[in-house]
Formats: structure tokens, sequence, C-alpha cells
């Protein structure tokens, strides 16, 4: 669906994308796990062809590079930073952003009717988006990336600043548009959302690719055992062990220990052995 | 092309939700209008320094002291220009609102007193300045009677001396029947002389209005032949300002259509800062058409703001254009060249804050520099030479050629085409300049 060979680009002295180079396939949620600064949000740009890259190609799916507007229409894009006219109100962005794809008539107003039910803002549609907390805006910046319909959809950090509830209720949309066969590209730092949502996932930092598998190949990478916490009154300890069920049974026999619990290795684990670093400090 | 006009729809949208920006952008200059229009409307005195033109055709010293008192002359801002030809043409052109020609014997005339001809002078107006032609005539008379004056003091000296050398001459002894009565004769007449001359005087008083009396049997001191500056128009055009309004509203449009371009400027800035010019970009068109829809929004929101001013003018002020196809190009070239300026305050600032405090500094200054404040007519020479530099001038020009000042298409080219040429370079090159996404 989208290909990146050899991307690079830079911003003055920052290397943001460091020769990234990775193939979306069509109808998977792919997620780009990274820390702050790893070059997500460039790479994304990138993609979409609104940044062009000092060195590298995108194409997407034998139609060529986004550079060209007629391959953009399918391409849909949330980005990170908020971009909607706070002015306007929901429905009004949404009816701007379809006419810039031609859209217009009935099938626009069909159109951003059905958007504004998926996003649960239909009873705020007249409101202006100055007047929308933080998660609605979150939600109304996804509606106008799905306003054309588009085959490959690009959420950056689409769970940025929401609460549990809208964050459930984006993971469910993310979940829809992959029933719908669409293909979703999925930035986050948080990879509890990666392991859930995505299919396949892309590890980066430093503008670097670092790995590049399912979740489930990710997990068989990392070195680190299994971790047992024993909870007591002072507090938990957490050891880290090859032979959980041994030390299960050693807390048997400790009397202060109220509670027991083991965690497998996750993606936060898989960071840290191929950087030595936690995903957020 | 529909891709333009929906980027536009939305810019006009955005401006009428700005309650703020709408009043700026559309109350603002007719306010401005309005309330200088009044203000002015009263006064029939001029301005505080006509721009006068002067030619010196005498080259007497008497000539060039004339030409230094009216220099003077605070009230007048004098420009010695070499030929006739040159200053009938600054005042057709309405760069400077009267000339005035000292013709040969003006130097011989000043000498002489009550006999032969008087001091002649010419004194040509643009008749649109009517109201500065009877104080322009007003305040040269008053340099000339000056002059006489300084030579009634001169007789004053002289009486004495009359008186002087007449008692002496009585007195004397030494002279013959004839010689003392021929220099009895003389001294008593030069005795007499500044009696006449205080007569001459009080008749011949300047007038609030400007205008002389003839004193002495119709003899005058000065005579001022007066002519008109036409300017080759159709007949029944209006060459003159028909109120202080046809001033007010093209200077109260120039005001609110600058607004539209600071405006406008920080409107593509607020994209940008907002997030929302990167998600523009990646719309299935090519840049150049955001950039488009901008200035198509900034091109009908001006227009319209020059419209409906005019409209208040002519409905509610009797501001009746001379020529509407030339007002027509003139709105269109001033709104050409605000787009241009438009894009030219969006590349000065990286915020939106920078750029407006830029764009109103910029428009104060290219208000100043080009009639925005003082009207170009007013203003001394040097200053309307500097003028050349600002589109203000230009604008004003051009709305003002086809409101009163009775412009031919001709004579329209040229502020039309200096508004055209900043309009379409100005938008070229800060299009050039625009950067797409924000520089951290
Ligand atoms: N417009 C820009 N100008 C200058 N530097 C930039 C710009 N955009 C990104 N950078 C730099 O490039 C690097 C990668 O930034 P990017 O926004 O792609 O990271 P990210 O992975 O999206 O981070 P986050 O999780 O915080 O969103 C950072 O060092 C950033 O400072
Ligand atoms: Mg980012």
């Amino acid at each position: 669906m989208l290909r990146l060979v050899g991307l690079r680009k830079t911003f003055g002295t920052v290397v943001a994308v460091d020769g990234l180079s990775l193939e979306i396939q069509r109808g998977e949620v792919f997620g780009l796990l990274g820390p702050n600064g790893a070059g997500k949000t460039t790479t994304i740009s990138l993609a979409v062809g609104q940044l062009r890259p000092d060195a590298g190609t995108v194409t997407l799916d034998g139609a060529g590079s986004p550079a060209d507007p007629h391959v953009r229409r399918c391409i849909g894009v949330a980005p990170q930073a908020l971009a909607l006219y706070d002015e306007l109100s929901g429905e009004e962005n949404l009816r701007f952003f379809g006419r810039l794809y031609g859209l217009g008539g009935g099938t626009l107003r069909q159109r951003v009717a059905r958007l504004l039910d998926f996003v649960g803002l239909t009873e705020r549609w007249r409101d202006r988006v100055a007047t929308y907390s933080g998660g609605m805006k979150r939600r109304l910046n996804l509606a106008v990336a799905l306003v054309h319909e588009p085959a490959l959809i690009l959420l950056d950090e689409p769970t940025a600043g929401v609460d549990p509830q809208s964050r459930n209720a984006i993971f469910e949309f993310v979940q829809t548009l992959k029933s719908e066969g669409r293909t979703v590209v999925y930035t986050t730092h948080y990879m509890e959302e990666a392991q859930r949502l995505c299919d396949r996932v892309a590890i980066m930092d430093h503008g670097r690719l670092l790995a590049l598998d399912t979740v489930a190949g990710l997990l068989r990478r990392t070195d680190r055992p299994p971790t047992v916490i024993l909870e007591r009154a002072t507090g938990e300890e957490r050891i880290e062990t090859a032979d959980p069920k041994a030390e299960l049974v050693r807390a048997l026999d400790q009397p202060d220990v109220l509670g027991v619990r083991v965690e497998r290795p996750d993606l936060e684990s898989v960071f840290l052995t191929l950087t030595g670093r936690r995903l957020r400090d | 092309m529909s891709a333009i006009l929906t980027l536009a729809v939305k810019d006009l949208r955005l401006l009428l939700r700005d309650r703020v920006g709408f009043f700026f952008t559309f109350f603002f200059p007719l306010l401005y209008s309005v309330f200088f229009g009044i203000l002015f409307s009263g006064t029939s005195k001029g301005p505080s320094a006509i721009p006068v033109a002067i030619v010196n055709e005498d080259r007497t010293s008497a000539s060039d002291e004339f030409v230094s008192s009216l220099r003077k002359t605070s009230s007048l801002a004098l420009d010695l220009v070499d030929s006739r030809d040159a200053a009938v043409d600054l005042v057709r052109r309405g760069v400077r609102s009267a000339y005035v020609v000292i013709p040969p014997g003006f130097g011989d005339a000043s000498q002489r007193l009550f006999w032969g001809a008087p001091m002649r002078l010419e004194i040509g107006t643009d008749p649109g300045q009517a109201m500065t032609a009877g104080m322009i005539e007003g305040l040269v008379t008053a340099r000339a009677f000056e002059r006489m004056q300084r030579l009634f003091t001169d007789a004053q000296a002289m009486r004495d001396n009359a008186r002087r050398s007449l008692e002496a001459v009585r007195s004397s002894t030494g002279l013959s029947g004839l010689q003392r009565t021929l220099l009895e004769t003389l001294l008593t007449s030069v005795e007499a002389l500044p009696d006449m001359f205080a007569a001459q005087e009080s008749a011949a008083d300047t007038q609030p209005d400007g205008t002389t009396q003839p004193a002495l049997g119709g003899w005058r001191p000065v005579e001022i032949t007066t002519s008109q500056v036409t300017r080759p128009t159709a007949a029944g055009r209006p060459r003159y300002p028909t109120s202080s309004f046809a001033i007010c509203f093209p200077q109260g449009i120039i005001w609110g259509v600058m607004a539209c371009a600071a405006t406008f400027a920080a409107s593509l800035l607020v994209e940008r800062t907002r997030g929302t010019l990167p998600r523009l970009t990646v719309a299935p068109f090519a840049r150049w058409h955001i950039l488009a829809g901008k200035a198509a929004a900034c091109f009908f929101t001006t227009a319209g703001l020059i419209v409906a001013l005019l409209f208040v003018a002519r409905l509610g002020f009797g501001v009746r254009p001379a020529s509407l196809p030339l007002l027509l190009a003139a709105i269109l070239c001033v709104t050409v060249a605000i787009v241009g300026l438009m894009m030219v305050l969006s590349v000065l600032g990286k915020t939106e804050q920078a750029v407006s405090g830029i764009s109103w500094a910029l428009i104060v200054v290219l208000a100043m520099l080009g009639g925005g404040m003082i009207p170009l007519a007013f203003m001394p020479p040097w200053m309307q030479t500097l003028s050349d530099v600002s589109l203000v001038k230009w604008a004003i020009l051009a709305l003002e050629g086809a409101i009163w000042r009775g412009f031919s298409p001709a004579e329209m080219a040229l502020p039309c085409g200096v508004l055209l040429f900043v309009g379409v370079v100005g938008f070229a090159v800060g299009a050039g300049v625009f950067r797409w996404s924000e520089q951290r």
C-alpha cells in the first residue's frame, strides 16, 4: 500500500528521519512506536507529501508519489497538532474539507452526518469548535481525515490529551476502519495502544527503524524474563526471573506479602532491550 | 478552481465570524471618512501650506526679493520652476495647487508709484483647489504691499530730509529767486508724498476674503491676472472635489483596504501556526491554490469594501464619480495592489502577532507618505515627490482620478499601472518566499 525507501529529513542540524525504509500492507493497522522526538510525525509528513524528503522516495501502491496532488486523494491524515478552524462549527469544518476533495451536494451531506455520528458529535454539530473539549476536537480531527473516504489513513497520536472514554472510542474507530478494509498507520508512544491495535509495529528512535514485526514477533525478541511483583504494605518488589513459578511458591511462605502478580514482557521491555532506555521517562 | 473558491468562501465566513475584525474592516474606514469629511466640510480655509509653483520671468533684484518674501510666507510651500509651461503642467497634474508667474517688467514697475503700469502678476489655479485660489491671491497681494510699505518707509525718511532741506532753502540767503522757487516746489511735493501713501494704503486694505479694493482712483500697486488650469476632460465632469467627502472617502477606503491586507496576511500565519495549513497542503491540489484562495478572499473583501464605501459616499454624502468605467478600473487596480501587499506582509514575520505589528507599522508609514493622512495636494513639494514610493499615493490618485480629478484614461494609466505592477510583483515575491511549514 505504502512504501518508504531510504527516507531522510533534516531540520538544520537535527536529523529527524535517518534512512528509514518500510512497507505498509493493504488492510493492516500499522503502528509507529517511538519516544518523543523519534521522528514519527516527520515520517507521517513525508509519507503524505506534506514535507519533501532530503533523500529517499515515497510510493503509494503503484500510483506514485504523494507529491502528486492526485495521489493524495486516497490519503487521509489526522495530524498530531489539531488542524481545525476554531471559529467554524464541527459540521462546517467537515463540509469545508469535504469540498476541498471535490465532494458536494447530497453525498457530502450524508457523509458529514455519518461522520458526526461516528465520532459522537451529532449533538454538538452546530457549535463552534472553539467550544469543544480536547477529546471532542481530537475526534473531529479524526473525522476530517475520513471525510473523503480514503483507503490509507494516517493517525498521528490520535489519543494525545484524551480521557479514557474518548480513548476507547478512538480505539473502536480504528477497529471499525480496519474491518472496512482500510489501511491505518497509527503513531503513538503508548506501547499498550500499539499492542492492542496494531497488526505490525515499527519501533523508531532517533529517526531510525529499530525493529519491525508483528507484536508477537517483537515480544519474542526481548531478552527480558517475566517479572514477578510482590505487593507488600511497604510497597512493591519487582523480581525479574526466568522461573516465575519458583518465585511464586517462595512468595507464599512470606507472611507480609499481600498479593502477587506476574507481568509478561511487553513492547516497553522490547524497547528497553533495543535501546537500553524506557519509552517514556 | 472550485478549490480556490471553497478556500475563499471559508475565509470570508471566518471574517464574518470575527466581529472585531469585521468592525475594523468595514466600519472603521466608514467612520474615518465620515468623521474627517464632517470635520473639514465646515472649513473653507485652505491647508496650512499651499503648494505653489513660482516662475520668475523678470529676473531682477526686485523680483528675486519678491520671491524670497513669498518663500518666507509660512502658508505657502513655494517651489521655483524654470518655465511657465512646467508650472502649468504641475498644476494640471494636481501636483501643485497653483502657479504664480512674475512676468518681465515687474522690477521696473515696482520702482514706480502712482503712475504707469503697476506690478503685474499672473496666478493660475487648479479649479479643484478653488478654495485655495482666493487665499493665494490674497497672500501674494499682501507680499506685494509689503514692498510698497518699504518704499513708503523710504519716503518717510525722504520727507524728513525734504523738510530739513526746505527749511534750509527758506533760510538760505545765497540762492537766486528762481532757484529758491524751484527747490521749494520740489521739496514741498516730496514732503506731501507720505500722505498720499497713507490714503492709498487705507483704501487698498486686504480684505478678509483675500480680495483687494482699488485705491487712488483705480490705480493698483499690483495687478493680478488669474486663470484656471483646466484639464482635458469631457464636459460635465467635476474637476474639483465636490465636498470634503470626495477627499475623505478615498482616504478612508485606503485605510480600510490596507487593513484588509493586514487581516488576510495575519490569517495566512494563523493557518500555519494553528496547523490548518499543513492539512490544506495534503489536499489534492497544488499548493498555489491555497495562496490563490487567500488572494481571492482578500480580493473579494477589498473590492466589496471599496464598493460598499463608495455606495455610502454616493447615497449618503453625494460623492458622485466622474467616470464609472474609470472608477471600476481604479477599484480593480487598487484591489490587485492590496492582494500583492497582503502576500508581502505575510512573509514579514514568523507569527501572527509579528505580522500584524509589522503590517500596521508599514501601513502607517505608507499612509503618511502617500497622502492617507495629509491629502496629497496639501503636502509640501518635497513630500509629494517622496510620496511616489508609497502605493497609497497611487491608490488615492487612481480613486480620486475617477471620482473628481476627471482623469482621462491616459492619465489613469500611470497610477493604475503602478498599482498593477505592485500587486503582481508583490504577490510573486511574497509567494516565492512564503514558508509552508513552521520553522521551530
Ligand atoms: N519543523 C521543524 N523544525 C525544526 N525541527 C523539527 C521540526 N519538526 C521536527 N523537528 C525535529 O525533528 C525531530 C523529530 O520530530 P518529530 O516531531 O518527527 O518527532 P515525534 O516522534 O513525532 O515526536 P512526538 O512523540 O513528540 O510527537 C525532533 O528532534 C524535532 O525537534
Ligand atoms: Mg509527533
